[in-house]
């Protein structure tokens, strides 16, 4: 009954004996292309006119396997077809005309080197190229499945991406943060922050926060996380798509269960959660400072304060216990209600003024005031969301609390303890006789990053006879989020709150708090006061230190979790223990697995020599270090065959995500072998690969057919020609925006929402149609696109963007009539034909010119004269934005050649 | 040189629309890819492509699919259980552990309505979905189909594409992949959603993830403004109909030029094609979901005749059921007579409050009796019209859910997830009429024969055999992975073809 998905029977590669007997296989059992070890192999010696051809290695493998087939390779590509090509490739924007005028009619020889350079040191770079990494690991901005929740803190995983490849992170750095990086280098932003790539596929909500680990489905979903994690770190970095090992091994798979399950013990601790990070080193250093002082001086206080308690003796013991079995016997008494209480305006910063009050109706005496946080498991706060971390309370029987005003409780000066549900009662020194009952936020409480709050569930005024002469009288506030039934002014006098007390034993609760606060002014001695007052300064110094620091950022990442509910994780548990489960099954566990991987090295143990009870991230070092191997065989031709695909758009082994039996065959091995010798044992940088493949002769070569050619090798497998390329829907819509002169390039950062957002307390709904294309914030570049799994953009995803439920190794590149009504009545192509209109109108005066200005700009090289004559008859019937609609439209537009 | 698509037009299109309209999809991705379909991986077979038929003489050419978000309750609509009816209110018994959703495990409840019996074959329906007892005698019923959890999200990807995760095309989409198009001017997979929303996991349930874009679910949103995104510019626009007729004339003459200067790229003419059928679309799509011209005969089979006007209660009610069910089957009916391929039509949308879903935990005659009255009015108005045109018989209907509900109350009126059993039924082209297959036990908890339960692998199965595919040779390799609709299960069900 609870069999998993994706039990497929997975014919795979070679091993014709099960690797659970490894140790003794015989290294035929390797002899598969993918598997082999990585040697350079020599380079091919061309002659005669082909020599002449030869730029740098690249062309001499590329014409030998050209030469054995009978191919011609073709002709070098104008510098018009090429800097169009070199743009769109590396920055994924189109040259304007003034660069493409330089580049024409730059003489200089290195010409081509210097423009290349150039756009490799762009900030445009990393966004094109994260993109395609982030394809590949398939991020996204929201949960999937089921309420398809916001995942507001991923995107600094996505902007560690961009930067990686800005700042050209060596491979073997990337790849080792991108598992372990908390762990190998904690307390940098860059190692903390690429952990994100654990956690950047989907996550079942419902299944982990509704279901207990404890049931069957709760335990299903789990499984199924994990494997979501290794199968996203096999097939990212490896190529391998170990997934069908979770039910059985087949006997030509190198992947038994044994080593799937093993790759799941790795990852056995973690789940998908918010973590902090630290976005400087030295502020981390100075919060670990000011932490320790402040550890040190409530330490000291809590010292005093058991000093006084002493000297107060059982008198205050017994207060004590009185006032600790009140709450005890009043805790877990709650009942939800949706009434939560008064919630204020959000503000970006926590040190904004914020009130509430209640007007009594009529000068009243009043003994105590009650405070009583709410309860909202918004963002799994729960009890005490929203208490404010200081405040003050007064009365007044002025409304705007100028005149007249009389401290009942001042808890301005160091931050409040969260008092979660428990009612905070606070008395009042002598007769006071008030209209008006206000409380004073004065330091806000975090609710999001970002993002702060104060609410209340109730405030009770009680009358000497113990009487909440609050309820149901009118509240005022500096501002509301009046949101019923759950927040509006009026709960905070409604009667309700969670757990509700009953009034006698506030009263109750008020009169020891009093009796309590009386006894300890009794004891304090003037030096016990003075060694308090001291430590109280000191911690007050320590924290405000503490606030003044700059925000840690949050990031979602693969975390060991400390939550509560069902969603408790496995903080102080160490990881889970991971068996093999007999036919992928919850319910069939069988042996214990130790933490490892698949056995493909010869003489490397499969399993790692890492204590079971080491720290967890013990097994992500390992899994990180055996990756990066020098002698790993697939880690460094998976990544290289990648680079490849993007530039060429087919890659040498065309199953970019699958180097075993079922994938494909490369068409160049010794090619793709001494890429990845080269890459390895280089610098590892990218921008060199980079380099070394756009300056060959090879990508440099035209894209326009040849008979002879095509009877031979028509799907051009050898690379006689260059690939005309379809420009993928990021690159399409940036450029719609930079033509059109409306592209905002503000880097990193939140993704902007290009949506409505409706209903986000339950299921969300993302309303795209709602949006408006003319609203600036989303004039971002795409790879900024705040990303919803459930809902795909449907722009977007009409052309053929990654899905972010699937790890997209090679996107789909198709051609559908619904994306034609995407690119003629889209909203966001009609406003922006308006805007490029608009811009050539302001450029240039006449027709004629405004429509050769616009092939300039959107297709780099002038109009034709019947090219122009027709359009420029359009333009007069139709007018220019029509024009420019149809520019988008065309073929050559869609194409880079 | 005469195209292979003006070859087909101008030979009278002898090889029926499924073939030609086949050939122009694969035309274009063959083309997309620039090569010939690689060894073995995601090529249909050639002769296909001679012949229209797939892998066997199809006994249908087109597919309902009608999913019911949110479970609907087997118990309380097709899944007759006198045992609940004798010991309503008793203490329930399992005889085993079980492991509810929401522990709604209280005493056996009997079903809120009254169960009679219909047709010849006197099978028993409850009054919520009685208007199907004119057609009963037309269904197949399967009452022992067991999923595989009852988490909502993962039961809802399992009916809709054989998969509990996401990442995984819909039903529809390999339908789409297998068979074509059989019109030139419509979507082949049509997605009709519930008009309040969509119900868990939204577009996700009919995306063709890794299959190619065109085989992806159209929504089509009747009686919406656009009732196909992007179908028509805004109104009002500067985009006018004649300024988008010379536009898109222009926009060939201009393409059709770049094409010739660059030989030898066949995505170029693909694209050019692709905005003819968009054209074309434009057209049809408007004049497919016009129901304003049907008579009233018509309007009649499928509740549509209420005269009603104006806002709708606050309150989930019959009436506004039926008319917004009865208006997606009429439309549904409509794009089948127009050469849709598949037709997926869904009642419920998400699962939050008030309950507009079949969810119901809380209170079923509440919540279920709006939603099934309007369902078996359209539906049963979906089956006679198909009939009355001859077309029920090479159409297969595909009644569906995400999981059935417990005989256990949950609440005092409510019933929690029950994933051990629920109800499917089929109609249509060779489907046997008339029978049930695979009792439930006699409290509707488990198969009655738990060694021998159906799943939604033996459904999918048997509905790519109607079409003549066979589950097993309907392949798609991704990541290395031959990929299908029936994962590695899946035996037709022979018992329920006629």
């Amino acid at each position: 009954m609870q069999r998993l998905p994706l039990c497929i029977l997975c014919l795979f590669t070679t091993l014709s004996i099960t690797p659970a007997i490894a140790a003794d296989r015989d290294d035929e059992a390797l002899d598969f292309w993918s598997l082999r070890p990585l040697t350079r192999p020599a380079v091919p010696k061309m002659t005669g006119d082909l020599a002449k051809r030869v730029r740098n290695p690249i062309d001499a493998f590329i014409l030998a396997r050209l030469q054995t087939h009978n191919l011609q390779p073709s002709p070098q590509a104008d510098r018009r077809t090429l800097i169009r090509r070199l743009y769109f490739d590396l920055i994924g924007l189109p040259p304007t005309p003034p660069e493409v005028d330089t580049f024409i009619n730059d003489k200089r020889p290195d010409a081509y080197a210097r423009l290349v350079d150039r756009l490799l040191a762009s900030p445009r770079y990393g966004e094109r190229w994260a993109r395609h990494w982030l394809d590949v690991v398939h991020y996204g901005d929201t949960h999937g499945y089921d309420k398809d929740k916001l995942r507001p803190n991923a995107w600094p995983y996505r902007d560690y991406v961009i930067r990686a490849f800005n700042e050209d992170k060596p491979y073997r750095r990337f790849v080792r943060e991108q598992v372990a990086g908390d762990a190998l280098w904690p307390n940098t932003r860059d190692g903390v922050v690429a952990t994100g790539f654990i956690a950047a596929g989907p996550w079942d909500f419902i299944g982990h926060a509704e279901v207990p680990e404890s049931k069957i489905d709760g335990k299903v979903a789990r499984h199924t996380d994990r494997d979501d994690m290794v199968r996203t770190v096999m097939e990212a970095f490896t190529s391998t798509t170990v997934g069908c090992a979770q039910c059985h091994h087949h006997k030509f798979d190198p992947v038994s269960m044994e080593d799937y399950y093993s790759l799941q013990a790795v990852f056995a601790a973690l789940d998908r959660a918010d973590r902090p990070y630290e976005i400087d080193p030295q502020t981390a250093k100075e919060r670990a400072l000011f932490a320790r002082d402040k550890q040190r001086f409530t330490e000291q206080l809590a010292a005093i304060d058991a000093e006084i308690k002493h000297l107060a003796g059982p008198e205050l013991a017994k207060l004590d216990a009185r006032i600790a079995a009140i709450n005890k016997a009043q805790s877990g008494k709650g009942k939800e209600r949706p009434e939560f209480g008064y919630h204020s305006g959000i503000e970006r910063r926590p040190d904004v003024t914020k009130w509430v009050q209640v007007d009594l109706g009529k000068p009243t005496p009043i003994a105590h005031v009650v405070l009583v946080a709410c309860n909202d498991n918004f963002n799994n706060i729960g009890p005490g969301f929203g208490f404010p971390v200081r405040f003050r309370v007064e009365a007044s029987n002025d409304p705007a609390f100028k005149t007249g005003v009389t401290e009942i409780a001042d808890k301005t000066a160091s931050d409040y303890p969260n008092p979660k549900v428990v009612p905070q009662s606070f008395a009042v020194g002598g007769d006071v006789e008030a209209r008006y009952v206000r409380v004073t936020a004065t330091k806000l409480v975090n609710r999001l990053p970002n993002d702060y709050i104060f609410a209340l569930a109730e405030l009770l005024v009680m009358t000497p006879e113990r009487v909440n002469t609050a309820a149901g009288k009118k509240v005022a506030s500096l501002d509301s989020i009046e949101a019923p039934d759950r927040w509006r002014r009026s709960n905070l006098t409604d009667r309700y709150y969670y757990g509700v007390w009953n009034t006698l034993d506030v009263g109750e609760l008020t009169k020891l708090t009093a009796q309590r606060d009386a006894i300890t002014k009794r004891v304090l001695t003037p030096a016990l006061k003075k060694k308090r007052d001291a430590a109280s300064i000191s911690l007050a110094a320590a924290e405000a230190a503490l606030d003044k620091l700059p925000e840690r950022g949050i990031v979602y990442a693969g975390v060991v979790h400390k939550g509560s509910g069902n969603f408790v994780g496995r903080a102080g548990k160490g990881p889970r223990p991971i068996h093999v489960l007999n036919r992928g099954q919850v319910t069939q566990p069988g042996a214990t697995a130790h933490a490892g991987t698949i056995d493909i090295i010869p003489g490397v143990a499969p399993r790692f020599a890492v204590d079971p009870k080491a720290p967890e991230y013990e097994r992500r070092i390992a899994l990180a270090n055996w990756l990066v191997r020098k002698d790993n065989p697939l880690t460094w031709r998976s990544i290289v065959n990648r680079v490849w695909l993007y530039h060429f758009g087919r890659s040498i082994v065309d199953s970019p995500n699958d180097f075993g039996q079922m994938g494909q065959r490369p068409t160049h091995p010794e090619l793709l072998d001494w890429l990845a010798v080269e890459f390895r044992d280089g610098g590892q940088s990218i921008k060199d690969l980079h380099r070394l493949i756009v300056t060959s002769a090879t990508y440099q070569q035209v894209s326009t057919g040849s008979p002879a050619n095509e009877r031979i090798d028509a799907s051009n497998r050898f690379v006689w020609r260059m690939n005309r390329r379809k420009v993928e829907a990021e690159a399409l819509r940036d450029t719609i925006l930079y033509v059109a002169s409306k592209l905002d390039t503000t880097m990193g950062g939140p993704g902007f929402r290009d949506f409505v957002l409706e209903k986000p307390q339950h299921s969300p709904h993302y309303k795209y149609e709602k949006h408006d294309p003319n609203d600036p914030k989303t004039h971002r570049r795409s790879v900024y696109r705040f990303i919803v799994r459930s809902q795909p953009q449907p722009f977007m995803d009409t052309l053929d963007c990654a899905d972010p439920s699937q790890m997209v190794g090679k996107r789909n590149d198709t051609l559908t009539a619904l994306q034609a009504l995407a690119l003629l009545n889209n909203k966001f192509v009609l406003r922006m034909s308006e805007h490029f209109a608009a811009r050539l109108s302001a450029e240039h005066n006449t027709l004629p010119t405004q429509i050769n200005a616009a092939f300039r700009i959107a297709l780099s090289r002038p109009a034709t004269t019947d090219e122009r004559d027709a359009l420029i008859g359009y333009a007069k019937t139709h007018g220019l934005a029509n024009t420019c609609r149809l520019i988008f439209n065309l073929n050559e537009f869609a194409f880079v050649d | 040189m005469l195209s292979r698509r003006d070859l087909l037009w101008q030979t009278g299109g002898g090889l029926g629309g499924v073939a030609l309209s086949a050939m122009l999809q694969d035309d274009a991705r063959a083309a997309a890819r620039n090569e010939p379909k690689p060894r073995a991986a995601n090529a249909m077979p050639e002769w296909r492509h001679r012949t229209g038929v797939l892998h066997h003489p199809p006994r249908a050419k087109r597919v309902v699919q009608l999913f019911m978000g949110g479970a609907c309750s087997h118990l309380d609509t097709f899944d007759y259980k006198p045992f609940l009816e004798k010991n309503h209110g008793k203490k329930s018994d399992f005889g085993e552990h079980v492991e509810a959703f929401q522990n709604g495990l209280g005493p056996w409840m009997k079903s809120p309505f009254k169960f009679r019996p219909y047709g010849q074959t006197g099978k028993m329906l409850s009054d919520v979905v009685a208007p199907l007892g004119d057609v009963v005698d037309d269904m197949a019923f399967i009452h022992n189909l067991v999923g595989k959890t009852g988490v909502h999200s993962q039961a809802t990807y399992l009916q809709a594409t054989g998969f509990q995760m996401p990442g995984f095309p819909g039903m529809g989409c390999w339908v789409s992949y297998a068979l074509g198009s059989e019109n030139d001017n419509l979507p082949t997979f049509v997605v009709l959603p519930d008009n309040r929303g969509f119900a868990s996991n939204g577009p996700k349930n009919w995306h063709a993830a890794f299959l190619p874009a065109d085989h992806q679910g159209t929504i089509i949103r009747p009686g919406a403004k656009n009732p196909i995104a992007d179908l028509f510019p805004d109104k009002g626009g500067y985009v006018t109909r004649a300024s988008d007729a010379a536009g898109q004339a222009l926009l060939k003459r201009l393409n059709s030029k770049h094409a010739e200067s660059r030989p030898g790229d066949g995505r170029l003419d693909a694209r050019i094609r692709s905005y003819e059928l968009a054209a074309r679309m434009q057209l049809a799509a408007p004049e497919a979901l016009d129901i304003s011209k049907e008579p009233q005969h018509v309007m009649r089979l499928y509740g549509l005749d209420h005269g009603h006007v104006g806002s709708w209660p606050k309150e989930i009610n019959p009436l506004e059921e039926t008319h917004y069910m009865g208006r997606k089957c009429l439309v549904a009916r409509r794009l089948l007579e127009r050469g849709v391929r598949f037709v997926q039509v869904w009642s419920g949308n998400d699962n939050g409050f008030p309950r507009r879903n079949w969810d119901s935990h809380e209170n079923i005659e509440r919540d279920h009796g709006p939603l099934a009255i309007g369902m078996s009015t359209a539906i049963a108005g979906l089956i006679k019209d198909l009939k009355q045109r001859g077309m029920l018989d090479d159409t297969v209907i595909l009644w569906t859910t995400e999981f059935g509900r417990m005989p256990s109350t949950q609440g005092s009126k409510g019933r929690d997830h029950n994933p051990f059993v629920f109800t499917n039924w089929l109609a249509g082209g060779g489907v046997k009429p008339g029978v049930t297959h695979g009792p439930s036990d006699e409290w509707g908890y488990k198969p009655a024969d738990r060694s021998k339960p159906t799943t939604c692998y033996d459904i999918h199965a048997t509905v790519l055999h109607l079409l003549g595919i066979d589950h097993e040779r309907l392949t798609w390799r991704n990541n290395g992975i031959d990929r299908r609709l029936t994962d590695v299960h899946g035996h037709v069900i022979s018992e329920l073809i006629a």
